[in-house]
């Protein structure tokens, strides 16, 4: 019988300098925030991990790292986003421009429920990576973004129709939930050599997935919306049918063009193919015998990865400063 | 710090407790004992003949979870149980109690599941375990009426969600990790149209607060955890075992799919 353990892997004098340390911290001892919320959140592995950080001045790996601080400002963006939709933003400006839209979401049973809801997790989601040892590298905060995609802070992007119309920022947030869950999904292989912080990162990356569902039968849920959109919260077809029966607003180009990226291949459509693919590990699903559903089952059962720089190009118009 | 001499650990999920962890590491510091009784890694098997795939005698469904193919036939064994389970379900009394947009849901996921499951049987070809037998019985009463239909679907879609979360760390090959990762996308989204459809206009079940934690972190649950509350169900009549464990040296605490309320 293996008992094991994750400590038996740790010299016993460095794990009572870690435990003199985390007393140290319990006591008062100054420390950074993210150590404190590293040990505060319930994954012993995390708290270790910060603890031996902060103890013995290691730093994580730089490619690690470097997905964490990407991950982080999609994850501001994805927390300012909804803050100002709720009015709960910092930033009084921003709180102004969505109040048309947050009057009608009040009218509509669970809406803002369920907006609270998702931005709570993009706050923990922000918290745990800080906390994980991501920083704010782009400097993102309450005022660097534009929501109506014009890298403007006076606004007036394609997507400004986000800020008076429900069911047009419901696409908005469902292609900001869906390019989360894709570039979750592309940088996953990036965290293979540190387990902890790779299963964090799946766990974030299935609560985005949860959040696009949810919001997709909200839109499944209106009068007339097209049946692409599934009740089972799934992703039919690619480019920007895959949005579903999407408004394109008074600038279809553009919101056009943003949709055929969000749900279309990426730059190298071998590792970032589009949301209509159907062939995985080389086995293309449509010719299984005992699975014979048709095209759209086959491209609902999987999701795809996007690479990072294709989900840059797709949220830079969002951000005033330039990411990368 | 404590002053006992000595800490007795039966279950994994007493190191996630703030307190015992406080302890836990104050107890290391004064070179006090760790006991580590069997339950904090769950049931392991002694027993090393044939692992899936490799030797023919003995049970051909015993999972060697130390290798990716291991690990892939865990995920295809439950793609097994979602397949059948909801196959079962499109011709039950509880599928009749639903209304049409309900039934939509789960036709699309009896589709997925049955695609999943065929995946994994072509990926694996001849080290897959064979087809697991079901007891109809026991499904029969899971898909009875509108409730208990949509209590088991949600189990068992937060289940397959803690299962590949849980087991994505201990794939090796880049590959395999993006199929999974391709797959759980979904099995989320499953569960979250579920969790909706049961929730009413309340707005939040679809990520509730029982599966997403304080940290936005969705659930996970060890192999073992999740074959142990396979086997509770009582519809899997194989003798589905692990035989080797994954590397306990990456194990964490589970955060396991609860029970519907």
């Amino acid at each position: 019988m293996n008992t094991q353990s994750i400590l038996d892997e740790i010299e016993p004098d460095m794990v009572e300098r870690l435990a003199e340390r985390k007393n140290e911290i319990d006591q008062g001892s100054p420390a950074p925030s993210g150590i404190v919320t590293a040990l505060a959140i319930g994954s012993v592995p995390i708290a270790l991990a910060a603890l031996s950080r902060n103890v013995y001045g290691q730093t994580l790996p730089a490619a690690i790292k470097s997905v964490l601080d990407f991950a982080l400002a999609l994850e501001i963006f994805e927390n300012e986003f909804y803050k100002a939709v709720l009015g709960t933003s910092s930033s009084a400006a921003q709180n102004a421009a969505f109040a048309p839209v947050r009057a009608l979401a009040a009218g509509v049973p669970g809406a803002v429920n369920t907006l609270q809801q998702i931005q709570k997790h993009e706050a923990a989601h922000v918290a745990t990576l800080l906390a994980t040892g991501a920083t704010n590298v782009f400097n993102l905060d309450a005022t660097t973004f534009d929501f109506t995609g014009n890298r403007s802070a006076g606004g007036g992007g394609a997507f400004a129709k986000a800020t008076t119309d429900l069911p047009f920022l419901l696409e908005v947030a469902q292609g900001a939930e869906d390019t989360g869950v894709r570039a979750y999904k592309g940088q996953a292989a990036n965290l293979m050599s540190n387990s902890a912080i790779l299963e964090a990162a799946l766990r974030i990356h299935s609560v985005e997935a949860r959040h696009a569902a949810r919001i997709r039968r909200m839109r499944r849920a209106a009068a007339n919306a097209p049946t692409d959109v599934r009740y089972s919260g799934t992703v039919r077809g690619g480019e920007r049918a895959a949005a579903g029966g999407t408004d394109l607003g008074p600038n279809p180009t553009a919101v056009g063009a943003a949709f055929d990226k969000i749900y279309g291949a990426g730059a190298n459509a071998t590792t970032a193919p589009s949301e209509s693919n159907t062939t995985h590990g080389g086995i293309n699903v449509t010719s299984l015998a005992a699975a014979q559903f048709g095209t759209a089952a086959a491209q609902e059962a999987f999701d795809e990865p996007l690479d990072r720089a294709d989900v840059v190009a797709i949220v830079q118009p969002f951000f005033i400063p330039t990411i990368s | 710090m404590s002053d006992r001499s000595q800490m007795v650990f039966t279950s994994g999920d007493q190191l996630l407790q703030a307190t015992t962890r406080r302890r836990f590491l104050g107890m290391l510091s004064v070179g006090g004992a760790i006991v580590l009784l069997p339950g904090v890694f769950a049931a392991c098997n002694n027993d090393d003949d044939n692992d899936t795939g490799t030797n023919p005698t003995g049970t051909p469904y015993k999972l060697d979870l130390s290798t990716d193919i291991g690990i892939l036939n865990y995920a295809y064994a439950l793609e097994q149980l979602e397949a059948a389970y909801y196959t079962s379900a499109l011709t039950s009394a509880g599928f009749a109690a639903l209304s049409a947009n309900e039934q939509e849901v789960l036709s699309d996921l009896q589709k997925h599941e049955v695609i999943h499951r065929e995946f994994f049987k072509q990926v694996l070809g001849s080290a897959a375990i064979p087809t697991i037998a079901f007891n109809a019985t026991t499904v029969g009463t899971l898909t009875a009426s509108r409730d208990v239909l949509l209590r088991t679907s949600q189990l068992l879609e937060d289940t397959g969600v803690s299962a590949y979360n849980g087991a994505g760390k201990y794939l090796t090959s880049a590959a395999y990790l993006l199929i999974a990762g391709k797959i759980v996308s979904v099995e989320a989204r499953h569960a979250a149209a579920i969790r909706d459809i049961r929730d009413g206009a309340n707005g939040r079940l679809f990520a509730g607060d029982d599966v997403v934690d304080a940290s936005g972190l969705d659930v996970k649950a060890e192999p073992d955890t999740v074959l142990a509350g396979v086997v509770s169900l009582n519809v899997v009549t194989s003798p589905l075992t692990i035989g080797t464990l994954p590397a306990q040296s990456k194990r964490t605490p589970d955060k396991a799919a609860p029970t519907p309320q």
